[in-house]
């Protein structure tokens, strides 16, 4: 029985990622026992090393994704003052400005229409 | 001297704690083709958990007490804390000055003293080389330090 999967161009042998997975283990382990033996778990020597600053909590570690767009949010920052204030979270507010909207675009089409 | 049982490279994390950076250039010096202690294993490192030797500069201030405590603290064991320059050793011109609190044996424990404003890169050198010893005795003895302020040594 062949474990060897070829398309013509090149092939694929499940063994032979398992050998080189193996391998690699063995690498990783010989490198990994070159470390440091003696430092002392549960102390500062295990902590994160943060230029000698105090290391935030895990959670406050976080950066959020959205800091990408910072810039964004800084030139337009005016403009999301104002949007914000209009997301009050109140389902009449938002049922309110669906109202008005389809109203406008309404009179908008109708008088279009009427134009023709 | 024999040095037998640190059978490995020494890694030294340089730490500025508010060094006019006169002591700092002389440190390079070391490092440059001229001394080139990098070709007896002494390097610097980025990281004071893949350290062995802890070298300071400066005379401390007060912004820095803190990060220089954690900063050996962090450290792995054993380790030698080795200082360069007068204003390390005893302040210099800073001395009592408001805005330190050093100098640095005040703040953690010093093995080695290597005065000098600046002091010469062969001053250095030498003072490594005593670090290095002292390490050789601190790894024979693991435990040997306590945390104490022990007495250091002048290269």
């Amino acid at each position: 029985m062949t474990f060897i999967l070829e398309s013509g161009y090149s092939f694929w042998n499940p063994l032979v990622w398992i050998i080189l997975f193996l391998v690699m283990m063995v690498l990783i382990y010989f490198f990994r026992r070159q470390g440091q033996e003696k430092y002392k778990k549960d102390t500062e020597q295990a902590q994160i090393f943060l230029c000698g600053a105090e290391v935030p909590a895990p959670g406050e570690r976080h950066i959020r994704v959205g800091n990408i767009y910072w810039g964004f949010f800084e030139t337009l920052k005016e403009y999301y003052n104002q949007i914000l204030k209009l997301h009050t979270g109140i389902i009449n507010d938002y049922v309110a400005w669906f109202v008005a909207v389809t109203a406008i675009t309404a009179v908008i089409l109708l008088m279009a229409g009427l134009g023709k | 001297m024999s040095l037998k049982s640190f059978k490995r490279a020494l890694w030294v994390y340089h730490l500025n704690t508010g060094s006019c950076n006169g002591c700092d250039i002389e440190i390079l010096a070391v490092l440059t083709p001229r001394y080139d202690v990098e070709r007896f294993g002494i390097k610097l490192v980025g990281s004071p958990r893949h350290a062995d030797v802890l070298l300071a500069t400066g005379p401390v201030a007060r912004s820095m007490e803190e990060s220089v405590r954690r900063i050996y603290a962090q450290t792995p064991d054993p380790k030698v804390v080795m200082v360069v320059g007068n204003c390390g050793t005893e302040g210099d011109v800073f001395h009592e000055a408001y805005s330190l609190v050093g100098p640095i044996d005040q703040i953690i424990p010093v093995d080695v003293y290597v005065p000098g404003c600046p002091p010469r890169p062969e001053a250095i050198i030498h003072g490594v080389v005593m670090a290095w010893v002292k390490l050789e005795k601190a790894a024979k003895q693991p435990a040997h330090r306590a945390n104490s302020l022990a007495g250091g040594e002048v290269a």
